[in-house]
Parts: C-alpha cells; structure tokens; sequence
C-alpha cells in the first residue's frame, strides 16, 4: 500500500470506531467467554475488552461456515438455495487465523468449484485483522511463517504504547478509515514488527518428505493409543473445513424443510462410514495420521501451503495432551536421516 | 452476481418413470429431468455420478447404469440405509432431486482400440452396465469385450433382462458367477478372480475396468496383472462417502486425494502412488 495507508488511533478512541463500525455491518470480535475469548458478534455499543486477549478458543471459521447454516430451503416443490450476502466484519482476528481463511478460500473457491455459500460470506467480510505482541503458550506460528501479514487484510492493527498503527490494506478498509476520520491520524509509517517470542517450535524444513518415509511407522500407533477419538483438535483447528449434509424437515410440517451444514470431523468413526457400516479408517491410527498428514503434507501437495498455520489450539485442546509439534519433532528425529 | 446463477446443492427435479426389481433390495429407478435443458446439462460419461435426493430425508451417491446417450437415466440402488429405505417407496410418477454429473469416469477414449476386460461385483455393477452400453454403442472402435459379474447368491443376480441383448454382438463374453454352488444355479461357480484367471488375453493391448468391494477390487487388479496388464490400463471406480461432489466436505479423502473430484475412477498406478490405504 502506498504513503498514504498508514494511520494511527488512540485506544481511548477505538471502543468510538467499533461502535461506528457495529452500526454499518455486523462486527465479529473476541468476546471474554468462560476461561478465555470467543468471536462473537457485538451487540449496539457493547463494550469491547481486549484485556489479556492472545486468541480465541475457537478459530473464526465458524464466520464463514456457521454450525447449522441453510444452505438449500423447500417448501412444498418449490426448492432454493440460499445464500448469505449481509456485510460483516471481523474484529482483531490474529495473522495466523488470517492465514487460515486465506487458506480455506484456496479449498472453498479453487480446484475448478466454488462453493459459493463459503464464497457469499467470504466476499462480504472485511477482515480488520491485530497483531500479536505476545505470544501463547502452545503458539508455534514463526516456525509456519504466519505469524505476519503481507496481504489478506482490509485493515491491520499494531498496538503501540497507548494506540493502535493501522495499515488499510484495501480500498474498503480506507473507507472504513474514512468514516471515523476524526478519530484517526495520518501516520508515516508502521512500527518495525516485533516477533511474538513463540517458545513451541516446528522444524518444516523438508518435514513432508520426512513425513511421507514415516506412513507406517509405529509412531502413529503410540499417538492413537493415546488419542481418545473426541475430535477436539479438529474442532478448533482454524483449517478444518470438513462437513455433512444434513436433511432437516420442519417438524410441524414435513412438507417444507431445510438442507443444513454440519461441520464434520475425521476423527470420528463414522466420517468415513458409507452404506452397508463400512468404515474406511476403521482404526484409530488411521484417524490420528489423517490430521497429522492433512495439516503438514496434504496441504501442501494440493494447495500449495501448508494447512497446519501454528496457532496451537489443538494443542490447548487436547485432553490426551497430544502436541502437533512433538510428533512432528519424534518423526524428524527417527527419520530425518532413513 | 445474480441469485439464479448460483447453485452448489440445489437439485432439480426428475420424475420416476419405470421402477424395475432387480433382485430383493435392488431397485433400478429409471428418471426422466421434468426439463429437458437439465439433461443436457447433466452430460455425463460412464462411470461419473450424481447425487439423489429426497427433501427433508437426505442424499445418496449413485454411479448411472444407462447409457449416455439415452434421454432418460437410470440408477440401481441397494436398500441399505436412511434415503435408500425411503426411495425404495417411491412409485412412478413421483420426484426426485437430481444433481451432477461429479467426478471423472471410465477412460473410454483413451482405451480405444483395446480389447477390454469388465469385472463387477455386487451392486458395483451399475457403472459398469452404462461402460459396456457405450463400448456396444461404438463397438467397432474397441476390440474383444470379457464381462465377469459376481455375485453372492443366485438372488443377488441384476439385470437379467440385459443379457441375452449383450450376449448378441460379436466378440462379447459374459460371465456371471455366483460364490458357491447351488441347486438354484448351473452356470459358472466362484469368485470373480477364479474367471479372470482363465481368461487368455493379449496384455498389452488390453484395459481392465472394474467395480465392487474395496477387497474384491484389490484381488482384482492382482489378478489383472498376473495376466499381465499394465497398472495403468487397470482403472477401477472406488467407493467412498461423499456428500458434496465437489472436493469440499473431506468425507470422500484418500491421502490428498478427493474420490468425488480426482476420481472414483482411479488407474492402478494413480492408487499406489496414494498416501493413504486404499483398500
């Protein structure tokens, strides 16, 4: 973006910009809920608070493909399908989860299909994305490289001292600028990004082809007999896109009804299950090197970028305490060198 | 971009105009588009599927039997679960959604000129029948045709009526093979690999299609090559869960494979260089 994309707001000023911000669209931001923050969207005025705000719980993808959603309606033999086009924004989204829609856009939009519910709410989000002055516990986003932007955004957030340096990263994001233009000063430039200080690590280089040497190992069979099969990682993996279809008569009247998506999750027995109860990853060792390979070497060969964007919340999630980065550690340590 | 022009579910209508019992739990449910612009939309090639649907029970996945050329389609379907119990109800006249055509089918083109080796089991049959109708179709562009069909019981046995009309072009063999022997039976006995065997080809300019369970189709593409064919002339069509056609849900993964988009119709040599088991 050029010389005059730079600005700089006050945090005295920012609950001002939201509040402007909620009455145009509606605004998706990090909500304290339970032990941590989730995405939620904000009521007329509702105070923001950002206080010890590192991540999420659950990743925003639940913006772009919410649990239930309608995708087709009947209503006697009359069948539509439906679509959501209603503006929103999304709220100090994190540059690895930014990373995560810029990825789930390559498998929602490319390969020659578009699935155009995804591409209905994609289109109409503006993302006004923070970085990250601190890092998590389980965040390993400097080993994927996500742990900054260079696109993807309509607004970028840093916070510096008692403000906020903001990047318009788009001509809508300018505007948004200009709608609060009081509470924004022209700036020359953004301050030098600080790395968040990531403790957990990731060593990617040449990791799939390591990977690939490690299909049968017994790593994976030591791993499953830990993992319980709950399906939390992939629950709030910010890349995990995996769904059914599910038929849901009006129950009052069966004539009419909905065609609604679920998200799914391989982890599950039953996701590869077809008619006549055949599962095809029968065993919990199938299951757990699926999400291993999806995130670290599927990724890659079809969308060019890894789908593991370090963000640590299976990590987090785990009851088995099941860590990404330890089995990618033991997989180059046994067969790095084979 | 308009609301009409979008659509990545929505099914249209055809009308059920004969409904045939195979056998006990198969029905073959021939379907006429209520327009006919959404026929020629679903222009599909032996082996492709599409997606049937009955509004607020569900969706299933069938390989089309009929051949392409014909205005009306048909599919066979094994009551097996939630959509297939209720379609088994279903009387002539009433609708079901259609969507599709997904997925890559047989290499018809690429097989021209070859002799052409068809092993099918069960209700793996269907994309099969809709191959062989195109190879009869255009049967002076293929050479010698083998078809070995098996199945569990003499009851299990479908498209009955077919045979005699397949069995009249040159140079076309079929073989039906029930699993054990029967008084009910006294044609050919034993497992489909038992006839493959048998059969005494010229490998290298022969393709072997096949279709049924994923442990038939492993013995079958051993049993293609003990007879010497390539793995890439060996296609077979796999089985998966697939719920969006597209390469979107994940249900139908095979490593980084989608079934429903790269496939079902697999060449041997595509399946070894899977990341993930296949069978």
């Amino acid at each position: 973006m050029t010389q005059d994309s730079y600005y700089f707001i006050e945090k005295k000023d920012l609950q001002g910009f939201i509040d402007a911000l909620t009455l145009k669209m509606s605004v998706f931001a990090p909500v304290r809920k339970g032990r941590g923050f989730r995405f939620e969207k904000l009521k007329n005025k509702q105070k923001l608070d950002l206080n010890g705000y590192i991540n999420t719980e659950f990743p925003p993808k639940s913006i772009l493909m919410p649990e239930g959603e309608a995708l087709v309606r009947y209503k006697e033999s009359m069948i539509c399908e439906v679509f959501d086009d209603v503006k929103k924004a999304v709220f100090a989204i994190r540059p690895c989860d930014v990373h995560a829609m810029l990825l789930l856009d390559k498998v929602m939009m490319g390969h020659g299909d578009i699935e155009e519910h995804y591409e209905a709410r994609r289109k109409n989000l503006i993302v006004i994305a923070m970085n990250c002055t601190e890092a998590g516990e389980n965040c390993f986003c400097e080993s994927m490289e996500t742990d900054r932007l260079y696109g993807g955004f309509d607004l970028l957030f840093t916070e510096n001292g008692n403000g906020y340096h903001v990047e318009a990263g788009s001509e809508e994001g300018k505007k948004i600028i200009d709608d609060s233009a009081k509470l924004f000063r022209k700036s020359s430039g953004m301050p030098a990004k600080t790395k968040p200080g990531c403790t957990k690590k990731i060593d990617t280089a040449g990791l799939p082809e390591i990977m690939k040497k490690a299909a049968n190992s017994s790593i994976w069979e030591d791993t499953a007999k830990r993992c319980l099969s709950c399906a939390s990682c992939t629950f709030v993996c910010p890349t995990c896109y995996c769904f059914s279809l599910k038929h849901e008569p009006d129950v009052t009247d069966l004539k009419n009804g909905e065609v609604k998506r679920e998200m799914d999750y391989c982890m599950l027995l039953r996701f590869s299950k077809v008619a006549g109860d055949y599962v095809f990853r029968q065993h919990r060792t199938e299951r757990v090197k699926q999400f291993f390979y999806h995130k670290l070497v599927y990724g890659l060969e079809n969308e060019g970028k890894n789908h593991c964007v370090g963000c640590g919340r299976c990590i987090t999630e785990c009851m088995a305490g099941i860590d990404i980065t330890e089995e990618a550690a033991k997989v180059r340590k046994k067969y790095a060198k084979v | 971009m308009p609301k009409s022009d979008r659509h990545t579910y929505k099914p249209v209508p055809a009308e059920v105009v004969r409904i045939i019992d195979e056998a006990p739990g198969i029905k073959t449910f021939r379907l006429r588009f209520e327009r006919p612009g959404d026929r020629k939309r679903f222009d599909f090639l032996p082996g492709q599927f599409g997606l049937f649907s009955l509004m607020g029970i569900g969706e299933a996945t069938f390989s089309m039997c009929s051949s392409p050329r014909e205005e009306e389609i048909e599919i066979s379907v094994r009551n097996v679960g939630n959509t297939t119990d209720a379609m088994f109800t279903m009387k002539k006249g009433d609708l079901i959604g259609v969507r599709g055509p997904y997925g890559k089918g047989f290499p018809l083109d690429v097989v021209k000129g070859k002799d052409v080796v068809i092993v099918a089991g069960g209700i793996g049959f269907p994309p099969l029948v809709s191959v062989l109708e195109y190879l009869l179709f255009r049967r002076k562009d293929y050479g010698k045709i083998w078809v070995i069909y098996g199945v569990k019981t003499v009851d299990d046995i479908v498209y009955r009526y077919k045979g005699p009309r397949w069995r009249k072009h040159k140079d076309v063999t079929i073989t039906t093979t029930v699993e054990k022997k029967c008084r009910e039976w006294n044609g050919c006995t034993g497992m489909v690999t038992d006839h493959i065997r048998k059969l005494k080809i010229n490998p290298a300019n022969t393709a072997g299609f096949s279709c049924g369970p994923p442990v038939m189709l492993k013995f079958v593409s051993e049993e293609f090559q003990k007879l010497g064919i390539e793995p890439e002339n060996i296609h077979l069509s796999l089985e998966r869960m697939m719920q969006c056609g597209i390469g979107k849900c994940g249900h139908c993964n095979i490593g980084d494979k989608y079934v429903c988009r790269d496939g079902p119709v697999f060449s041997l040599a595509e399946l070894r260089r899977m990341q993930e088991d296949v069978w």
